[in-house]
């Protein structure tokens, strides 16, 4: 079996797995990149799946990006072939997701650095603090989203306009 | 065991180093209990940055993500859009690339060995390999016109070709890089001096390496098969020959192994790229406002010190929606911190030193005793001189 | 010229300091003092404390977390004392400039008496921007 087949088997055991109702998108772009959506409420069981029936042990990073009208978590697993992004939508006003640190001991510092930069709270992490930003920075102020700007952020950490190009 | 415990914290900055951080530690008497990373003092906000540039602009702040694996960092950038784009490039241009990727890693490592070499007290080691990656940089020079950040993959292609009248120059100062290093492949295994500090110091087994998910050279020492120019071969790689290191022994010792290794085949890749390479262009057209359609794209490449991951979701425009870059050290700390616990303070800098950071380890350090609320200083170089005098007792 | 500032300026001892850098610029400043361009023929020697300091080179385009840290390792050193910056990014903040975390160079946060541009400066460069440096102390 080819790579590009073996990717779209694993897509589809997941899909059979997750029940077809629950992913959202699943696209095998080429071999060995998948990326596949699906709720958030489901995310603890695809993430528990992938690790122990499809051996996708190894977290590569996790990934949050602000869409304009959410934010999504994605979370980039990898095993030998293939490399599979899976990503789960949450609310701006209750922006949780269930931290996978349970399932792949080696997410703890990326899920920190999404909660510290975007705002995402991963629910029943073992130690969630600040990774990146300085002590002093501002609470509430997640730099990444798009709601700032440098010059915005500027004036609302350094308290004065710090702008250069216009 | 004793009752107090102290918690040093060790701060930014070394005589030999790169990145700032801090870790404290928790230790009981000599051994450490627990580590605490502190990270975050190299965060310039690149990602929020590279949302308002242009792609062609955003070249050259992905290079200075990190100085020593500026190419790798290009080269996952450049892929990134390209897969985006759907643009294909010039075989030319693949090979250019894998030269200067190769050229990369030996520099890399290298410098990694004369800095772990200093961490043992080794400074002569330190003074000679250094002196000897003289040649890598000579060869980078002329081929890129820098010695560091050499911005030689674009956005379509690369940027300088390389020309055939010197190619026999190259061979030769090839030759004497796999030479070398052939010679320090022997003294570290051999040296007592070396095997006493890092023999059995800092072991991770496969399974933690595994677990935590770590990457590169520090998960091969363990025995891990991971290397993502052969689980996800990119450019040529799945055409060269060329050989996976790994190691059993999970220590700083196999740590060196591995990466001494890797450096040799590294030379004799590089020299197959010059003995294969095949004419023809080495750019396609991007121009500097193009747009990059709709999509997004994982890129991974397999940087010096392991597995570096670029995501680009890209919205239509001639500035990326959302970029993502994770640098291979931030795998690897979580690694770093089970190798430190229950090992001696004596070993801190060697072991931190084992999974080639890309951050910086000592300087100041601080004892504090708790329970009798006293504080004194040490500083990075006599930390050093306390692990080496530990040792010749 | 007096014996002390003679004394002084014939044998600098340097500290190095990474303020956020790329680490391109610290490996030219450690590439200083490999056997190439040997930085201790012109009696520099570069210590790892800055208490025996009497220059203090800096690189990178000092973010937030790093500032007090870099301010308080330059009132560490005894008087007198210089500062070199070395690289775009210590001059003026380099291409990190327009980034929500970077101060945009040295001179914001201590006085710097000699800067040394280049991303990265080649150690000659280096090497020259220390020794003009001093000779301009009088040596």
């Amino acid at each position: 079996m080819s790579v590009l087949e073996e990717n779209n088997k694993t897509v589809e055991r997941l899909t059979e797995h997750i029940g077809k109702k629950d992913v959202l998108e699943a696209t095998v772009p080429r071999e060995r990149r998948a990326f596949v959506r699906v709720p958030k409420e489901r995310l603890l069981e695809a993430a528990a799946f992938l690790h122990d029936k499809e051996n996708l042990k190894h977290v590569t990073t996790i990934t949050a990006v602000d869409t304009g009208e959410d934010l999504q978590v994605i979370y980039h697993l990898r095993k030998k072939d293939l490399s599979l992004s899976l990503k789960v939508n949450t609310p701006y006003d209750d922006p949780k997701v269930p931290s996978i640190t349970g399932v792949y001991n080696g997410a703890a510092l990326y899920e920190r650095e999404v909660y510290d930069l975007m705002g995402v709270v991963p629910e029943d992490h073992p130690d969630l603090r600040r990774l990146i930003l300085a002590d002093e920075w501002p609470e509430g102020v997640f730099p990444l989203r798009k709601e700032w700007d440098v010059k915005s952020l500027r004036k609302r950490v350094d308290g004065e306009e710090w702008g250069r190009n216009e | 065991m004793s009752e107090r415990e102290y918690i040093i914290p060790i701060g930014p900055q070394h005589p030999a180093l790169k990145e700032p951080e801090n870790f404290l530690f928790k230790v009981d008497g000599e051994i450490v209990v627990d580590v605490e990373p502190r990270i975050g003092y190299n965060h310039r906000g690149i990602e929020k940055a590279m949302e308002s540039r242009t792609y062609i602009q955003n070249l050259y702040i992905v290079e200075r993500v990190c100085g020593i694996c500026s190419n790798a960092h290009q080269t996952a950038y450049t892929q990134c859009v390209e897969e985006v784009l759907g643009m294909e490039i010039p075989e030319r241009s693949k090979y250019i690339r894998v030269f200067v990727q190769e050229l990369e890693r030996i520099h890399s490592h290298l410098l990694w060995l004369g800095v772990a070499a200093h961490e043992i007290g080794f400074d002569t080691l330190f003074y000679y390999i250094w002196r000897d990656r003289e040649v890598v940089m000579d060869l980078l020079e002329m081929v890129s016109g820098n010695r560091c950040n050499y911005a030689m993959p674009t956005i379509g292609g690369v940027r300088r070709d390389i020309s055939k009248e010197n190619f026999p120059m190259y061979h030769k100062m090839l030759d004497t890089l796999h030479e070398r290093t052939l010679y320090y492949l022997g003294v570290c295994a051999s040296e007592k001096t070396i095997l006493e500090r890092a023999a059995g110091v800092g072991v991770t087994s496969k399974a933690d390496a595994i677990r935590l998910s770590a990457a590169g050279p520090t998960a091969r020492a363990s025995g891990v098969e991971s290397d993502i120019r052969k689980d996800s071969p990119y450019l040529i790689y799945d055409e060269i020959p060329f050989k996976m290191y790994t190691e059993t022994g999970g220590d700083v010792l196999s740590n060196v192994l591995v990466r001494v290794n890797e450096t040799m085949e590294a030379a004799k890749i590089c020299k197959w790229v010059l003995d294969n390479i095949p004419d023809g262009p080495i750019k396609e057209k991007f121009s500097p406002m193009s747009r990059v359609p709709e999509g997004e794209a994982v890129s991974l490449v397999e940087a010096q010190r392991g597995e570096l991951i670029h995501y680009l979701q890209s919205r239509g425009e001639n500035k990326p929606y959302r970029y993502k870059i994770r640098a291979p050290t931030l795998g690897n700390i979580l690694t770093v911190i089970e190798k430190l616990k229950g090992g001696y303070i004596a070993d801190i800098p060697i072991v931190l030193a084992g999974i080639d950071p890309c951050f910086s380890c000592t300087d100041r350090m601080v004892f504090v005793d708790e329970g009798k609320d006293r504080m004194w200083d040490m500083n990075g170089d006599q930390l050093r001189r306390y692990g080496i005098r530990w040792y010749e007792k | 010229m007096s014996l002390v500032t003679w004394a002084r300026t014939r044998s600098p001892w340097l500290i190095h300091f990474n303020a956020g850098a790329c680490n391109a610029c610290d490996i030219e400043v450690v590439a200083a003092l490999t056997p190439r361009y040997d930085i201790e023929r012109f009696g520099a020697v570069i210590k790892g404390t800055p208490r025996h300091a009497d220059v203090m080179v800096v690189s990178g385009s000092v973010p937030r977390k790093i500032r007090d840290r870099l301010k308080r390792i330059y009132e560490q050193m005894p008087e007198p004392k210089f500062v070199v910056a070395v690289g775009s990014c210590a001059i003026s903040g380099g291409v990190f400039q327009d980034c929500y975390n970077v101060m945009e160079g040295v001179d914001k946060v201590i006085p710097v008496d000699a800067y040394v541009p280049g991303c990265p400066p080649k150690p000659e460069a280096i090497l020259d921007g220390v020794v003009k440096l001093l000779m301009s102390a009088g040596y």
